[in-house]
């Protein structure tokens, strides 16, 4: 019933976001069926980043020490932790949950605010998730590959996943400060402090990927698809299958479509 | 009065003997860790990863411009310390997939070669964060360790922050001992990550336009 009607949601807003999409050169990728439009907003997101947000993250990290911008990084992230094990519970992965608020109760105590990562410390690192992830393990297909202004990679189903996010996760904290400079200051601060952790990422994007884009698009789908496989010890089961003895039509196409459809 | 001349060499002698048969314990001991630190390639696939690991890290702890995070000064350690011990030919053959069987001999070398190097980059990069704090943990090996495709995970520790970066190394069981053939950051599989940028690039310009653009690639810095 419920997965039905999210399905149905999801077929129409895929109509939506269809009516505004071009068509694609050579061979279109299954899991990518509105490169074209895509690649724009990439485009568009990669000029605003080099332009304005990555100048303003790198003098954030050349201006604030290493530590204080560690404990910034980790008290934000601490704060979404009860909405992460609120996931994890609703995958039925109640030892995640249970290791998740751990931690929050931990690090928010002990760790002051969260600001130090002493769960870490002691040998229980973070768990991440979220509702994205929680649809997955629900059974709703990623859909497309989306890739959102600002935000950036995506899937129709995370897309949707970040709606839920940003009420769980961000509302019911930061969002309850009534103070409407502190608040917006807050979440200023938040998004520098992230794009700053991703900043050796971008780097290696920059240095050795053929094609940033579909370097980043997969990379983005094989990690989601990871994490709604659970982190499983790897075994031959779900570990990629490159053989290049027996080709099928599909052999190109990556291993998401494959597992999503194994989970359905 | 009861000690006699003789007496007195003998103990002279004694010690002598002594301090000689130390000393070459001690020499064997030296050479016996030196000969350790080498990885071995037919040790378990977990005991291998660790040792390679270990002797990277220890000689960039110690290289003061790999410290200083001079890229070129990694990408030669890289090449000296890892390579030896990876299967690039086969990490490139899995990511041309269907295309490797056209390819002639020339071309695949060439490929292979050119991906060579940006492996090398790619993990160069993510060393540049190393410093005297960073540690590497292998984790319980959880496979069979009789089977001949094997994952060893592992967590990177690095001083800045107390959240571990998950590698996992993908590796094979070759006549001469262990090859590590994939590479896990996070999970996201390198040569998967490789395979769309593959076959697209070589749908557009083919093999050789493939071999240019990663040469093209490793080039520019």
């Amino acid at each position: 019933m419920l997965l039905s009607r999210i399905r149905s949601a999801l077929v129409s807003a895929s109509c939506i976001a269809l009516a505004g999409c071009a068509a694609v050169g050579t061979e279109p990728n299954p899991v990518d069926p509105w490169e074209g439009t895509n690649r724009k907003i990439y485009a568009f997101n990669d000029t605003l980043d080099k332009a304005v947000i990555r100048p303003i993250t790198e003098l954030y990290a050349f201006m604030v020490p290493q530590p204080i911008r560690t404990c910034i990084f980790n008290a934000f992230t601490n704060m979404t932790e009860p909405w992460v094990g609120f996931n994890s519970l609703l995958q039925e992965r109640g030892h995640d949950a249970i290791n998740t608020w751990g931690r929050f109760l931990f690090n928010t105590t002990m760790g002051i605010g969260g600001c130090i990562d002493v769960a870490s410390m002691n040998g229980q690192p973070r768990i991440p998730n979220d509702f994205g992830i929680t649809l997955g393990v629900w059974g709703v297909p990623s859909g497309p590959y989306l890739v959102l202004p600002i935000l950036g990679p995506s899937t129709v189903r995370d897309g949707i996943g970040d709606i839920a996010n940003l009420y769980g996760g961000q509302l019911v904290t930061i969002g309850m400060i009534n103070d409407v400079p502190v608040r917006n200051t807050l979440w200023g601060l938040e998004f520098v402090s992230r794009r700053e952790a991703l900043l050796p990422v971008s780097k290696m994007v920059d240095n050795t990927a053929l094609d940033p884009y579909s370097f980043v698009r997969d990379a983005y789908l094989q990690r989601r698809q990871a994490m709604v496989r659970g982190n499983l010890i790897p075994t031959t089961d779900n570990l990629p299958e490159y053989e290049d003895d027996d080709f099928g039509d599909d052999v190109s196409e990556p291993a998401s479509t494959s597992s999503e459809e194994k989970s359905k | 009065m009861s000690k006699s001349p003789t007496f007195c060499l003998a103990r002279w002698q004694h010690l002598w003997l002594g301090r000689m048969a130390l000393l070459v314990i001690l020499t064997a001991a030296v050479w016996v860790t030196t000969a350790q630190a080498a990885p071995d390639p037919k040790a378990p696939p977990q005991v291998f990863v660790q040792q390679v690991a270990d002797q990277l890290l220890e000689v960039l702890k110690k290289d003061k411009s790999a410290l200083q995070q001079n890229l070129g000064r990694i990408n030669e350690i890289v090449d000296e310390y890892v390579m030896p011990y990876v299967n690039f030919e086969k990490t490139t053959r899995l990511a041309a997939g269907k295309h490797w069987r056209q390819a002639t001999d020339k071309q695949k070398k060439e490929l292979s070669e050119a991906f060579r190097n940006t492996l090398v980059r790619t993990y160069s990069g993510a060393l540049t964060r190393v410093d005297s704090g960073t540690h590497m943990q292998v984790l319980p090996f959880r496979g069979d360790e009789n089977a001949n495709d094997v994952v060893v995970q592992t967590h990177v520790i690095e001083s800045t922050n107390a959240q571990p970066v998950r590698v996992d190394y993908r590796l094979e069981k070759t006549p001469n001992g262990w090859k590590i053939y994939d590479l896990n950051v996070e999970n996201v599989w390198l040569i998967q990550n490789y395979r769309n940028q593959f076959s697209d690039e070589i749908s557009r310009s083919g093999i050789d336009g493939l071999i240019a653009a990663l040469n093209k690639r490793n080039s520019s810095n």
